[in-house]
């Protein structure tokens, strides 16, 4: 008697559903964290803004600091006691996420605070509706 | 189980084009006092574009449009190479007025110098 030692051809899909699914569930949640549903001024700017320190403001004059709501006047305090826990303050950076239509008066207030910080500052923007 | 796949994968796809696409783009700002490269004085006055209260742009000191702005840009950058715009805002405009100088000067490789409108 002759024992064959066959090599199984067959495919298991199992395992590449199980990579899948494991992506799926990645990008169920990171695309839920992310909740920005205000119209931004437009650039054809490519870079992606930094999500560690990021300024909310909307039209009716509410501002917001990492999702929590802060004034004009604690911003500085609240910037800085969150920059005291980041570990790569080299490449700190604010992100002013602005509605259109708030007056640019606000957006220089963060600027100037970015600079006291000295640390960096972006402007959010959105890809140009053609 | 290829039916489950492919149901699994099209979510998959979704998900993927959508967390894309909700990560907004950025404007990077440069600090002052942050650069350690010595500039050189330039040949030229700089162009001063101001940008009124109600949103008009006023190039070294006369009425333009945006597409002027960025024609006029252009024209300067082609004769020139680098040169530097001056950006002084009205404190009560509205923010997409200024990012779109900003975008202009972006797109054209050059510095927008943002004034303190106080």
């Amino acid at each position: 008697m002759k024992k064959r030692n066959k090599i199984s051809a067959e495919f298991s899909m199992s395992s590449l559903t199980d990579i899948i699914f494991l992506l799926l569930i990645f990008f169920m949640l990171t695309s839920s964290m992310v909740q920005i549903n205000v119209q931004l001024a437009e650039s054809n700017s490519k870079t992606v803004a930094p999500s560690d320190l990021i300024v909310m403001m909307s039209q009716d004059g509410k501002m917001s600091f990492n999702g929590k709501p802060v004034s004009g006047s604690s911003l500085q305090s609240r910037v800085n006691g969150e920059l005291g826990q980041m570990t790569n303050k080299e490449n700190a950076s604010i992100s002013i996420v602005a509605e259109v239509g708030v007056p640019w008066r606000k957006i220089n207030d963060v600027i100037v605070i970015a600079k006291n910080l000295g640390i960096k500052a972006h402007i959010a923007t959105q890809p140009v509706k053609s | 189980m290829s039916s489950l796949t492919d149901i699994i994968f099209l979510l998959l796809i979704f998900f993927m084009l959508t967390s894309s696409m909700v990560v907004p783009n950025a404007l990077n700002l440069r600090m002052p006092g942050k650069s350690k490269t010595i500039t050189n004085q330039p040949k030229y006055l700089p162009t001063e574009i101001k940008i009124t209260r109600k949103g008009n742009y006023y190039l070294n000191g006369s009425k333009a449009s945006l597409l002027g702005i960025e024609k006029a840009v252009r024209n300067t950058v082609r004769e020139r190479g680098k040169f530097s715009l001056v950006v002084i805002p009205d404190d009560n405009v509205a923010n997409e007025r200024v990012v779109a100088i900003l975008d202009i000067a972006y797109r054209y490789q050059i510095d927008a110098i943002m004034t303190d409108p106080k």
